[in-house]
């Protein structure tokens, strides 16, 4: 931000005016925009700092106390929390591997051309923007017990009737492949941008020395898009601690608390128990596991100077 | 051994062979994933088409014959059609909010040398690290203190909240990567600094700012947690119509597939349309 300027000795008031209106007059037009950003973002921020030092139940608006960090002693003693640490981070990191990974060998198949390959790379982006509302509903309809398709495939393979989403033991799993059929996509095509801008020689000669391709991959042509890479799981670990529209709309939580999610607790707390304390330092809780693991994952694959 | 009798005109028939069938088996492997991704939405489409009872079968059909009959009853007993016009309201308002907004933001920060640059900038693109849980109780009790819970205002300001990094990042990238050269043509010509920017800049990054809005328009569209918790009986997108289907006496699958459609259909297109930009849009300019 600039510091006032004092005019220079020699110079009259009116052009050290002028020359400050020449300075800061072509960005005068981020003022508004960058109000907005500040009041959207900042009074929430602190807003909710704040209410996290108090017990404050909106169910109870008369009995208001502060409360310094009750409810974040509260949180952290609670095995419930924990739980949904455990499961937060089962789901993120396996969704976002798994993404990664798959995401890789598709675009691997697609990086040299092919007739049709427009057409099914187009395909490829339609999951990706389904509405996980309606995603979450066509899972829920296509694992329906009694008439879901993927009921009568299971039972074809004679398997018997599975409860993909009601099986304590299977929800979760459900829920990451669901995220991976949604979001592989995204990977693929970030990652086949990023192979489509090595250098041709590399790839010559990745191409013909079929015995070493393999080695000139992983030394060579991964180290190249490190960076493509890092951004897309950045990116993919933000949205994936988010994930609440599909939980929302399958499970709730449940079975018992087996997809019981931090997002999904946050929107618990906030809106179910109306205790707008706790929900806050939960969310600051929350927050900080966000920039950590994301911190941490850059740092992994973009090396130390990250 | 066989390379003595081996004319090269052999040698290279059967090396054209081999990328030949190469090529096939990528395709076809290319096929089958593709077919993998896209069959639940077929099922969906296929559902939506379906009349009666047949969503219900226990012997699935893979083939029917269509009927419109879900999309007829979605509009005249469900007003989805309300909720779809509601969304699509709420959806453009804040794509051009956000471009605009978006664009004044950009536009310098792409061309004034300032101090601090990269902090502002930084600082924008560190918004989209929150998890929306955990601004939405503080930003409802800010809104319900203006009176605007309820109102559509309330998720049109949220969105474009919502899509303002995205919306800075990609055109400030965008600006960046037009010639400086030509602006400043017209700068010595005498033009004001605005002049240049919205009889030059701007013509010349359309293409950008249609791909930035797609996005935007794609995001907002699909948004479920705000909409849900800032929205009244009245102003209801399509994502929160869609759970009204879902009640606890029966669940309408016909009629959730239709809608779905409804909602799936325009979006796609829409990402199709700016496949071009995509993964620059999704990255955030990092990968061009």
């Amino acid at each position: 931000m600039p510091s006032t300027v004092f005019p220079p000795p020699g110079m009259t008031q009116s052009r050290a005016v002028s020359s400050r209106r020449r300075r800061y007059g072509p960005l005068l037009p981020m003022l508004p925009g960058m109000v907005f950003l500040f009041v959207m973002s900042i009074y929430p921020m602190f807003y909710s700092l704040y209410t996290s030092l108090w017990r404050w139940n909106l169910a109870n608006p008369g009995n208001i106390r502060f409360g310094g960090w009750h409810n974040y002693n509260l949180i952290l003693t609670d095995p419930s929390f924990w739980n949904g640490v455990g499961i937060t981070f089962k789901f993120v990191l396996i969704s976002v591997s798994v993404e990664l990974i798959l995401g890789m060998a598709i675009a691997l198949l697609f990086f040299h051309r092919f007739p049709g390959d427009r057409f099914l790379r187009a395909i490829m982006i339609l999951p990706m923007v389904v509405a996980p509302v309606v995603l979450g509903l066509l899972s829920r309809y296509m694992l329906n017990v009694q008439f879901g398709i993927v009921t009568f495939i299971t039972e074809s393979l004679g398997l018997g009737r599975i409860d993909f989403l009601g099986d304590p033991d299977l929800a979760l799993a459900t829920l990451i492949v669901i995220d991976v059929w949604q979001w592989t996509p995204f990977m693929f095509l970030i990652l086949l941008a990023a192979l489509q801008g090595v250098p041709e020689d590399i790839i010559e000669a990745a191409k013909v020395d079929g015995a070493r391709s393999g080695r000139i991959f992983f030394d060579h042509i991964l180290h190249l898009i490190r960076y493509p890479i890092a951004v897309a799981v950045a990116l993919r670990l933000i949205d994936a601690f988010r994930v609440y529209d599909i939980i929302f709309m399958t499970t709730r939580g449940g079975p018992i608390d087996a997809t019981q999610t931090l997002s999904w607790q946050i929107y618990d707390a906030g809106f179910k128990s109306l205790d707008i304390g706790y929900a806050a330092a939960y969310s600051w809780l929350m927050l900080i596991m966000v920039v950590l693991t994301v911190t941490l994952a850059l740092k992994l694959l973009l090396g130390k100077g990250a | 051994m066989a390379m003595t009798t081996d004319t090269p005109h052999r040698h290279i028939l059967s090396r054209t062979n081999r990328a030949a069938v190469k090529t096939w088996t990528r395709g076809m492997a290319a096929l089958i994933v593709s077919l993998v991704f896209f069959a639940p939405i077929y099922w969906m489409i296929l559902t939506a088409f379906k009349s009666g009872n047949a969503a219900f079968s226990e012997t699935p059909s893979l083939f029917v014959r269509p009927s419109l009959e879900n999309f007829r009853l979605v509009f005249v007993q469900n007003d989805f059609g309300a909720a779809l016009s509601t969304s699509l309201f709420v959806t453009t308002v804040s794509t051009l909010l956000c471009l605009a907004v978006g664009a004044s933001i950009a536009y310098p920060l792409a061309r004034v040398k300032m101090r601090g640059e990269r902090h502002i900038a930084f600082w924008i693109l560190s918004l989209r690290i929150i998890p929306p849980v955990a601004t939405i109780i503080p930003l409802f009790l800010m809104l319900r203190s203006v009176g605007l819970t309820g109102s559509i205002w309330s998720l049109v300001l949220v969105y474009t909240y919502m899509n303002l990094p995205l919306t800075v990042w990609l055109l400030r990238g965008f600006f960046a990567d037009l010639p400086k050269e030509i602006e400043e043509a017209a700068l010595v010509d005498g033009a004001s600094r605005m002049r240049a920017f919205f009889t030059i800049t701007l013509p010349l990054t359309v293409p950008g700012l249609i791909a930035t809005g797609l996005l935007c328009f794609i995001f907002a569209w699909n948004e479920f947690l705000f909409a849900n918790i800032l929205t009244g009986a009245n102003t209801r997108t399509a994502p929160v119509g869609l759970t009204e289907y879902v009640t606890p006496v029966s669940v309408e699958w016909n009629k959730i597939m239709a809608a779905g459609t409804l909602v799936v259909l325009p979006v796609w297109i829409g990402a199709l349309s700016v496949q071009r930009y995509l993964v620059r849009g999704l990255t955030l300019g990092a990968v061009k």
